[in-house]
């Protein structure tokens, strides 16, 4: 099984290379500096969003509302912001906020049995449904001017990298540094990889998950931070979007496996790369909109399949782990 | 007489991996076979193949002496051959009507009917089982008659078993062994795979020994016994190691490490009481439906006692209530479990990752730095002393032998550096030679002063592994003993009701 996932992993970089390569050479609009820069920003983002994600699929979880999280936890900092309260205190309210969400759903998800899918997908319209009700009114939210570090968060540069992408970068560093070197990391693989087991060998199971969802929530609310940053605001449209398929996309074909326990912060890696390229390439090509829904679509049915063929879930362990008493 | 299945030369590999090589293997209608040999020898890949799991990858199949082929366990079924698998095929949301009946229903089904054909059909075989009763209630000795009725039912010929003994107790054996006679009497043939030589011994016409992919040896029973099976199985005769009948000097009692008062859990654990001495091997016996596995979980935090009038449970003099196994863990209760592959190891990891795991999880700080060198420190420490043969500490779990794997398992235990360890049947699905090995440092755990609690529902293992010993019945812990005045009968007679 090692040779197979090292050669997915393998598979899905070869294949972002050599589209890069295609649409270098075949595309016009491609290999400008505007468009590598676009490209960048939204792969920071999505990439970022995929980090988030792949944690708590490693850990045999789902998190289906991390960009009403995004979009609900930025639109109101910012429009606290333009009300006039400092944009410090604007982000602490929002931090707050996306902790409370993680805990919400972890607890739910964790100590009420309730299928991670359901319990985030339910929490994500009612996220956003109470962000429109109570939160904010209207639907594009700017940013606010005069805070340094933020412009340069969206456009400086570090070492010459766009800073989007450098943050991108520290974070999936932290990560793969929090999974593969740390007891929470080696727990969370534990987890997902066999959480009856893990109970017994005296892992905390529940606070586990529920850590794993305020994780996620949180890196959504960073991702929110940069997104607005980048294109100095933050619009509901969003959350409307496809785009939590297509940070599931990111994170099924890179490798982590739905079945939870294999993957890791390279996954991410090589998935983001290859989903960046493709989208922003489809976008050049002018195809539609529609059919660029319907090409992902296709592409993630396949990659959960491709998934299921090379890790199927044990029959046994999955009707189990569903009586965990 | 014409064999009603017949191999030869069959083989079947996997990858290139020899799962069985040039076997030549026949069944005779009305005959029951054993099948024996270590973990990993071939046997259930033998009898997969002739159950239509497998295509043979070179070779030939004979039915009735006409060449066949098996495409499918279906196709298996409609030429008469039936296969009763270790974890039932049986849809347990369904009552037992509805499984015997599965496939074949009318495009209208109506229930009531149903139930009584199938009441009609089940007393015409001499089977005790209400239909209507939904699957999942039922304990694995009446599964496996659901099994036998739907197979019996499909006009089987042929019933294969794979260790169908493995999940009965005693008492529901002795059904078992009854009712494989009345079968072969009505003409079928049985082949049933065990670990257990002496029900092969007692069951069986015609024994076959496996040993790597081959067919060592098959014979008629009368011309087998205990070494003579052994050796063909491991290679090496280890009668001697075995459940040596010479008397062995129980340990002294150490001081007493945990006491339990009045235990209650809904209806499996009533109102039970005993306690465990450190520096001594305490074996719990009983039969399935007794409880133990409960009580012991209870103890280690991984089942929650009863709310009201639960008990108490005083580990070292101090009254514990344990949640979740964690507390139980970091005090140093470590329970292991009956089943390895559903609650035991972690697929996914290196032996190294199982047990610095065991490791980890005994530590608080999440933050706390880990290396991969830590876990491979530790596992070369541990394999070395438990003797798990593998390539290297980096091999995966998933592909040992069930003896290596349960020796993972054992070390991420031990790794906790528990006090009182309980260990839920440690030889389950192991091979003979490996037993010998887990039973030496069961010995050694004690010896170094640590309180272990040994389950097991193989008497002689109780009584060659225990200085004391409990007897559990319905729910409550009825009888205990010293080693040196146990016997089986008496052990036995304490655990039947």
């Amino acid at each position: 099984m090692g040779k197979v996932r090292l050669s997915q992993e393998g598979v899905v970089f070869a294949l972002a290379v050599a589209l890069f390569a295609v649409f270098a050479v075949l595309l016009n609009n491609f290999l400008t500096a505007g468009n590598l820069i676009a490209l960048v920003r939204s792969v920071s983002i999505l990439g970022i969003l995929g980090l988030g994600m792949g944690l708590v699929v490693i850990g045999r979880g789902i998190d289906l509302a991390m960009i009403a999280t995004m979009v609900v936890t930025l639109s109101w900092v910012l429009s606290m912001a333009q009300a006039g309260t400092p944009f410090d205190t604007a982000l602490a309210y929002g931090f707050l906020l996306a902790v409370a969400i993680g805990l919400a759903s972890g607890i739910l998800i964790a100590y009420a049995d309730i299928p991670a899918i359901f319990t985030t997908l339910a929490m994500g319209l009612v996220i956003y449904g109470s962000g429109r009700a109570f939160l904010f009114q209207i639907d594009v939210q700017n940013t606010p001017s005069g805070v340094a570090w933020f412009d340069f968060l969206g456009r400086g540069l570090l070492f010459g990298l766009p800073m989007p992408i450098a943050a991108f970068a520290v974070l999936a560093a932290l990560i793969a540094l929090m999974l593969m070197r740390t007891r929470f990391g080696r727990f969370v693989y534990a987890a997902g990889d066999n959480p009856l087991a893990a109970r017994i060998t005296g892992v905390p199971l529940r606070p586990l998950i529920v850590l794993q969802y305020v994780v996620s929530s949180l890196i959504a609310f960073l991702a929110g931070i940069v997104m607005a940053a980048a294109v100095s605001g933050m619009s509901t449209r969003v959350y409307n979007s496809t785009m939590i398929y297509d940070v599931l996309l990111v994170v099924v074909l890179g490798g982590i496996s739905l079945s939870g326990g294999r993957g890791g912060v390279r996954n991410v890696l090589v998935g983001t790369l290859l989903v960046g390229v493709l989208l922003n390439g489809m976008t050049i090509l002018d195809i539609t909109y529609t059919t660029q829904n319907l090409i992902k679509s296709l592409i993630l049915l396949l990659a959960i399949m491709v998934d299921s063929f090379i890790n199927p879930r044990d029959e046994q362990t999955s009707q189990q782990s569903q009586g965990d008493i | 007489m014409t064999p009603l299945v017949q191999l030869r030369g069959v083989s079947k590999d996997f990858r290139g991996v020899m799962a069985i090589s040039e076997v030549n293997f026949e069944i005779r209608p009305g005959e029951i076979h054993a099948i024996l040999g270590e973990n990993g020898a071939g046997k259930s890949t033998l009898m997969k193949v002739l159950a239509g799991v497998y295509q043979p990858s070179s070779g030939e199949m004979l039915l009735d002496g006409q060449p066949a082929t098996l495409k499918s366990p279906s196709d298996a079924l409609s030429h008469g051959i039936a296969m009763v698998f270790q974890e039932t095929n049986l849809v347990p949301s369904m009552s037992v009507a509805q499984n015997i009946y599965l496939g074949d229903e009318k495009l209208f089904n109506r229930l009531r009917g149903l139930n009584i054909q199938a009441q009609r059909y089940l007393l015409s075989l001499n089977f005790y089982v209400d239909p209507t009763v939904q699957v999942s209630f039922l304990g694995a000795g009446k599964k496996q008659l659901v099994e036998i009725a739907r197979a019996v039912h499909h006009n089987a010929r042929l019933i294969i078993f794979d260790e169908p003994t493995a999940t009965l107790t005693p008492e529901e054996k002795f059904h078992f062994f009854n009712l494989a006679r009345r079968l072969k009497e009505e003409g079928m043939a049985i082949i049933f795979i065990s670990h257990a030589l002496e029900e092969a011994l007692q069951l069986a016409d015609r024994i076959t020994v496996m040993r790597d992919a081959k067919v060592v040896v098959t014979d008629e029973t009368s011309k087998f016994d205990r070494d003579r099976i052994v050796q063909a199985m491991v290679g090496r005769s280890l009668s001697g190691e075995l459940y040596s009948d010479q008397a062995r000097v129980p340990r002294p009692m150490g001081r007493k490490i945990l006491s339990v008062e009045n235990l209650s859990m809904g209806n499996t654990v009533r109102n039970t009481s005993f306690s465990v001495f450190a520096g001594q091997v305490t074996g719990l016996f009983g039969l399935v439906g007794a409880g133990r596995t409960e009580t012991m979980k209870i103890v280690a935090g991984v089942l929650k006692r009863d709310y009201f009038h639960g008990g108490t449970v005083r580990f070292e003099d101090r009254p514990v209530r344990y949640r979740t196994p964690r507390p139980a863990v970091r005090d140093g209760i470590v329970y292991v479990t009956e089943d390895r592959k559903i609650e035991g190891f972690f697929e996914t990891m290196t032996i190294a990752g199982n047990i610095q795991l065991g490791d980890l999880a005994k530590g608080d700080n999440l933050l706390t730095p880990t290396t991969p060198r830590q876990g491979r420190d530790l596992a070369v420490e541990w394999t070395k002393r438990l003797g798990v043969r593998a390539i290297d500490a980096d091999a995966r779990v998933i592909e040992l032998s069930g003896g290596n794997q349960q020796k993972v398992v054992l070390a991420k235990a031990l790794v906790q550096k528990p006090k009182l360890v309980i260990l839920d049947e440690p030889t389950r699905g192991v091979d003979v030679g490996t037993i010998v090995e887990i039973h030496n440092f069961i010995n050694d755990l004690a010896d170094s002063g640590m309180a272990v609690v040994v389950i097991s529902s193989y008497l002689p293992e109780i009584i060659a592994l225990s200085d004391r010993i409990l007897v559990a019945r319905q729910g409550r812990i009825v009888e205990e003993m010293d080693v040196a005045e146990a016997t089986e009968s008496r052990i036995m007679y304490a655990a039947v009701h």
